[in-house]
């Protein structure tokens, strides 16, 4: 496998992506949360709720830190690993990318470090003025990285030519169906993430009968209303995506004839990458089901008044973030092996979409990200629960008690 | 449409410069300005949240070339592929750092997460200062040209860290330094003061370490050699200003000068491939990103308004 730059570059960004998506899943599923709590706090000037939302805000936070980290090795990987891929389609398929990198990162990180430095020195609507930006521009990004993904699945609105794909209609490349119906997907799959977060820790500092200013009563609906309103989208989305498979891109045959076409996907063995895919559709239906049942059984309890006292329920909740983390992955899993053997789908194969990279090279940045990646990752996951299971007194947010600035008595560093 | 493109793109990358200067600069000067756990808890909250509004200006220059200016992403880029992952390398664990430092409150977590940001911040550098000498030096990275250049601009990040230090470093809750038990509290922001002065001579002899190498040795600049001397003139001028008595009062400003110094000295110097993108490409990015230009420019500004004041000692990143 060393040996094999390709495959190396594809599952390096098979991971790097999927870390990427496991952190900002969650930025799009709680962002909406916070937006709407410290929206009802700043409407009834209420510190008990406002302290909820430096809770949530502070796991926001710390999960966002990773997103954003995660999110630009993402972006220089696409310039290194992937030199074909922009050769051919640099100015159709880059330029998305290249409006989400200035818009909607520009402004969501600036409006972000507002939102942080602002607590407590900003009137308290400029200050929620920030949160709604960076949500609003959250959103944004995810439209437009999936109007990049969503032209590798189904390419429309270019030309080729000399070679190099030349955009011609912007309207059929911001409407792309495999574009939409993948956003509708993803958006409500991360609110069904979030939803169920919040949930989990609501239940588990509801089952240690741990609620200060009622926060967690609060966030076990709420999450969980939130879930059971997403549960039916996510379906909808995903299943009507499945209309799409089989079609031919409009684009057919501009770059490649029906033959050539043909014999790259007769040369394409599938092989493990097809098998992964396969176990991550069947995944991503499970936990679907999985998470209805659960959705289901939070609704019924809550119209009997057992919500907030049913330990066992409480402990059930406490484990299912792990139902869409597990869709979520399984889901693109599902949606990029799919797409192979081709990159973008009939005019650039896999292979040709990779840089002319030594094996060496392809071994040093592979083992370089991979473990820098797995290390961050499991960092800031043990931070998240940490903080989450600390509650809202311990919280990265909380107002910090005046502690002595410099304490003469404390080893000085020297290195 | 074409020309707009230029401007943003070299925009973007002296805004970059200018501005993550202060925060790479003050993060390479973490081990030498603050020794307690308590200077440099500040020297941390410092550098963040500033350089969440600091490096979209890289962010969005990424986005620029690899969605305008593919053949540019492929002759800057591409042709420099291992200094370009050691700069990701650098980012990654110097971003880590700063989220992670203040998460846990123990000397040996605190410790590591110094080192993440004190080499993540030196391997930036140097890094940005292997791409300035490989591009000045028309694609030898290796020629000691090249590595005179990187030297340079390693010393101008580091004095523009200085001088970014000696504003931020002050501690807010004491006005009067002198006043407070246990000696010069605003310690940090004195040494970084004293520093700058230091650096600027420094800069300036690597400077003329620099023009040295480009008269008598090969891998001296092509293109157009009189404008790199002209920017190296202005660069000189500026640091000697910085190096004078009146060096530290005046360092906000010259070492800003200093940082643009070298991307203005690549876009004049150096013949690199702008071919923009089609119109097709360019209309819907310029309209996609026409509304939100007001948005960007008043989030910035506010921003740095904010970041003026000293830094304060407790915090999200604190
Ligand atoms: C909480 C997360 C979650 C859940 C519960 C589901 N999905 Fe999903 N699915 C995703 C999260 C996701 C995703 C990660 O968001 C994907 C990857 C790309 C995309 O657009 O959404 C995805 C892709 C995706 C695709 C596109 C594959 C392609 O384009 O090749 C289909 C057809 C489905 N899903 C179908 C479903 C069905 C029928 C589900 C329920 C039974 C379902 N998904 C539950
Ligand atoms: C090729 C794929 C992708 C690239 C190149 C990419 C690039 C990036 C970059 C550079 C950042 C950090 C920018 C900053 O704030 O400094 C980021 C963050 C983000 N990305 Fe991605 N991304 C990709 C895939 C995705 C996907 C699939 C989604 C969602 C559907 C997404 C949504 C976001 C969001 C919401 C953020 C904000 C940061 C956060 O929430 O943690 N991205 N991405
Ligand atoms: C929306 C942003 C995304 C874009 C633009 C994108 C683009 C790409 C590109 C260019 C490749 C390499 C070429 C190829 O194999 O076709 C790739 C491969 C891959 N990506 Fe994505 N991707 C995105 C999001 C994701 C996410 C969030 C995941 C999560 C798991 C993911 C999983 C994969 C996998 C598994 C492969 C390897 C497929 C294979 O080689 O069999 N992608 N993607």
């Amino acid at each position: 496998m060393l040996e094999d730059p390709l495959l190396l570059a594809r599952l390096q960004f098979a991971l790097t992506a999927g870390t990427h998506y496991m952190f900002v899943a969650l930025t799009l599923g709680l962002a909406p949360f916070i937006l709407f709590g410290q929206l009802r706090a700043t409407l009834a000037r209420d510190e008990a709720r406002m302290r909820a939302v430096r809770f949530w805000g502070g796991l926001y936070l710390v999960n966002y830190g990773m997103g954003i980290l995660s999110g630009l090795v993402m972006e220089l990987q696409l310039a290194t690993n992937w030199a074909g891929l922009n050769d051919m389609f640099g100015y159709a398929f880059s330029a998305p990318l290249a409006v989400e990198t200035m818009a909607a990162f520009f402004v969501e990180s600036t409006f972000l470090g507002l939102w942080i430095f602002g607590w407590d020195r900003m009137g308290r609507w400029s200050h929620l003025a920030c949160f709604l930006v960076v949500t609003a521009t959250a959103y944004a990004s995810a439209y437009w990285v999936l109007v990049a993904n969503g032209f590798l699945k189904n390419p429309v609105g270019f030309e080729i030519r000399d070679g190099e794909a030349v955009l011609t209609d912007s309207g059929a490349l911001l409407t792309n169906p495999s574009t939409l119906l993948a956003f509708g997907h993803a958006t409500t799959g991360a609110l069904l993430l979030g939803g169920l977060v919040v949930a989990a820790v609501s239940a588990y500092h509801l089952a240690r009968g741990h609620d200060p200013d009622g926060m967690f009563r609060r966030g076990i609906t709420s999450g969980l209303t939130v879930t059971a309103a997403a549960v039916m989208p996510v379906v909808a989305f995903g299943g009507t995506q499945y209309a799409l498979f089989g079609n031919e891109p409009p684009t057919s045959g501009r770059s490649l004839s029906a033959t050539e076409i043909a014999r790259v996907e007769e040369d394409y063995g599938g092989g493990a990458a097809h098998a992964v895919g396969e176990v991550g559709h069947v995944l991503m239906t499970l936990c679907w089901t999985a998470i209805a049942g659960v959705a289901a059984a939070g609704l019924v309890l809550w119209l009997v008044n057992r919500l907030h006292r049913w330990r066992w329920f409480h402990w059930m909740l406490v484990f299912s973030p792990f139902l869409p983390y597990i869709a979520s992955l399984g889901g693109w899993a599902f949606r990029e092996t799919g797409r192979q053997p081709w990159t973008v789908t009939h005019h650039l194969t896999t292979a040709d979409a990779m840089t002319e990279m030594s094996p060496a090279m392809a071994v040093l940045s592979f083992s370089l990200f991979t473990v820098a990646f797995a290390v961050l990752a499991a960092v800031t996951y043990w931070l998240l629960v940490r903080f989450a299971r600390r509650g809202p007194e311990g919280g990265p947010l909380a107002p910090r008690p005046e502690e002595p600035d410099s304490d003469p008595q404390l080893p000085v560093h020297r290195f | 449409m074409e020309i707009a493109a230029v401007v943003l793109l070299a925009g973007l990358v002296v805004g970059y410069f200018v501005l993550a200067g202060c925060d790479i600069g003050l993060g390479m000067l973490l081990p030498h300005l603050a020794r307690t756990p308590g200077e440099r808890r500040r020297l941390v909250s410092a550098v963040a949240p500033y350089f969440l509004g600091t490096e979209v200006w890289l962010v969005g220059a990424v986005g620029v070339v690899a969605g305008l200016f593919p053949a540019l992403k492929h002759e800057v880029i591409v042709a420099q592929w291992p200094v370009f992952v050691a700069i990701l390398a650098g980012w990654l664990w110097r971003d880590a750092g700063l989220w992670l430092r203040p998460r846990a409150d123990n000397t040996v977590w605190r410790g590591t997460w110094d080192v993440a940001i004190t080499a993540g911040s030196w391997t930036l550098a140097l890094g940005w200062g292997l791409v300035v000498g490989g591009l000045l030096s028309g694609g030898r990275p290796l020629s000691p040209f090249a590595l005179a250049c990187a030297v340079t601009v390693v010393a101008l990040f580091a004095l523009r860290g200085a001088a970014f230090g000696a504003e931020r470093l002050v501690p807010a809750d004491r006005p009067e330094p002198a006043a407070t038990a246990g000696g010069n509290a605003a310690e940090s922001a004195d040494v970084a003061a004293g520093a700058t002065r230091h650096l600027a001579r420094g800069a300036a002899m690597a400077l003329l370490f620099t023009a040295l190498t480009a008269a008598f040795s090969t891998g001296a600049p092509e293109g157009r050699p009189v404008a790199a001397a002209a920017v190296a003139a202005g660069l000189a001028l500026v640091l000697g200003v910085t190096s004078g008595l009146w060096g530290p009062r005046l360092s906000r400003h010259t070492s800003a000068l200093a940082m643009a110094a070298p991307p203005v000295a690549v876009a004049l110097a150096v013949e690199l491939p702008v071919v923009a993108a089609p119109q097709g490409t360019l209309t819907l990015v310029g309209y996609a990103l026409a509304p939100l230009v007001p948005v960007m420019i008043l989030g910035q500004v506010w921003l740095y308004r904010m970041l003026r004041q000293p830094a304060a000692s407790s915090g999200f990143f604190a």
